[in-house]
């Protein structure tokens, strides 16, 4: 390739490489002035034909890259389309349940409201000074639990913080063969359950709030709509605990 | 636009395959495509359209915020997640012909580009699209769309070779 076809400048006044009148050839966006200019390079520059050649080829493997995963596109999708009842729609997603939805966030407080007013019996999401305790004192980690009071094992997940300026985290309990998730945020120095949802539940679920599908859905729906920002890092989190939040 | 109307279905079903394409795209995993090509299914759906809407704008629309949401909520979420190990073998067959060997590395490369490059190069060069139709499905300049596909065709290109020639 000669150094002096370098550098030409496209359409838009933007300076552009070969790569780049290469790519635009192919895809039929030269203007007709480049193009005769380009294909009497191409005949006389066999490096720039090459090149081409290679382009070419890697279209054509992503093409019937493409073609094979798509071939049993939508089968299903399209029966349940033409069906116009969406509610046989399963969350068979592996990462549906956390595809944010339109929910506003004052649903999720009447949800946090119900389950606290239609739970007589224990609740190991309950607040109480060994939950704020531990929120209040405990690093995120990615795995491996702290027993809580003897009965409750606490996990926290992740700190972030919320618009209205507030520090969240979002923890797990288990209890009984049961995991529950939920996101707390520290208001005036105390800690308040915003938002929880059952992950397992076995023989003991008809002691609680029967799991709805998407309860794992509603902490991170609650999360998405509330974080002003990405969750803090490690030292970050450390550094706030250790201040006192 | 609570329910699509007949003709928006039908169109909806002619789109599934390019709209698998354009997931495959952003993800770059055959599952995760699956997954998001459902919820973006399950949403137009619920949500309807306008009337007057393009289904194919439309749907590429609401699957691409749908892909943005959940970025957002893994970026948040693996904040403390275990880093993961190296996908060793991914996209690899047991086959030994030199097309599914080709296959793979360009599975292997197209996995390593830049999302937006990804998307770009997809729409473009599987889906045909002008770089003007490109640019209002992804809704970036034309220009963008022009440099990330130039990148893009560049980075697959020059990965194939590198790959091929140490191979060989």
């Amino acid at each position: 390739m000669k150094d002096d076809s370098k550098n030409v400048v496209d359409m838009d006044g933007m300076r552009v490489d070969d790569d780049h009148l290469l790519s635009m050839y192919i895809d039929g966006e030269l203007d007709a002035e480049r193009t005769i200019s380009l294909a009497g390079r191409l005949k006389q520059e066999p490096a720039l034909r090459a090149r081409l050649s290679a382009m070419e080829n890697s279209d054509r493997l992503v093409k019937k890259l493409y073609a094979s995963q798509s071939a049993d596109a939508g089968q299903a999708l399209a029966a349940l389309i033409r069906s116009e009842n969406v509610a046989i729609f399963k969350p068979t997603a592996r990462w549906r349940e956390w595809a944010t939805g339109a929910i506003a966030a004052s649903v999720m407080a009447v949800v946090a409201l119900s389950l606290t007013s239609e739970q007589s019996t224990f609740n190991p999401m309950t607040m109480d000074v060994h939950l704020a305790q531990a929120l209040e004192h405990s690093p995120s980690r990615a795995s491996g639990w702290e027993q809580l009071d003897g009965a409750r094992d606490f996990r926290s997940v992740l700190t972030f913080p919320a618009a209205d300026g507030r520090w969240c985290r979002e923890f797990m309990l288990a209890h009984n063969e049961s995991h529950w998730r939920g996101v707390a945020c520290r208001d005036e120095g105390t800690w308040v359950n915003q938002v929880v949802g059952s992950e397992v539940f076995l023989e003991r679920e008809t002691q609680y709030r029967p799991a709805g599908a998407g309860d794992t859905e509603k902490v991170a729906r609650f999360i998405d709509e509330t974080a002003a920002d990405v969750a803090l890092g490690p030292q970050q989190e450390a550094a706030l605990i250790a201040s006192g939040w | 636009m609570s329910s699509l109307t007949a003709q928006q279905r039908q169109d909806l079903i002619d789109e599934l395959p390019r709209l698998k394409r354009f997931c495959l795209s952003l993800t770059s995993d055959p599952s995760d495509a699956d997954d998001l090509l459902q919820v973006t299914v399950e949403r137009l759906l619920e949500k309807g359209m306008p009337a007057d809407a393009h289904v194919a704008k439309w749907s590429h629309r609401v699957c691409r915020n749908l892909w943005i949401d959940e970025i957002r909520s893994r970026d948040v979420r693996n904040r403390y997640a275990q880093a993961e190990g190296a996908i060793e073998g991914a996209g690899t067959t047991t086959e030994n012909s030199d097309e599914s060997v080709q296959l793979d590395r360009v599975s292997a490369a197209m996995e390593r580009l830049p999302p937006e490059q990804r998307a770009a190069l997809v729409q473009v060069a599987v889906e045909g699209c002008s770089y003007a139709e490109a640019a209002a499905i992804l809704e970036v300049p034309i220009g963008t769309i022009m440099s990330r596909v130039a990148r893009a065709r560049k980075a697959l290109t020059e990965d194939l070779e590198w790959k091929a020639e140490r191979e060989a």
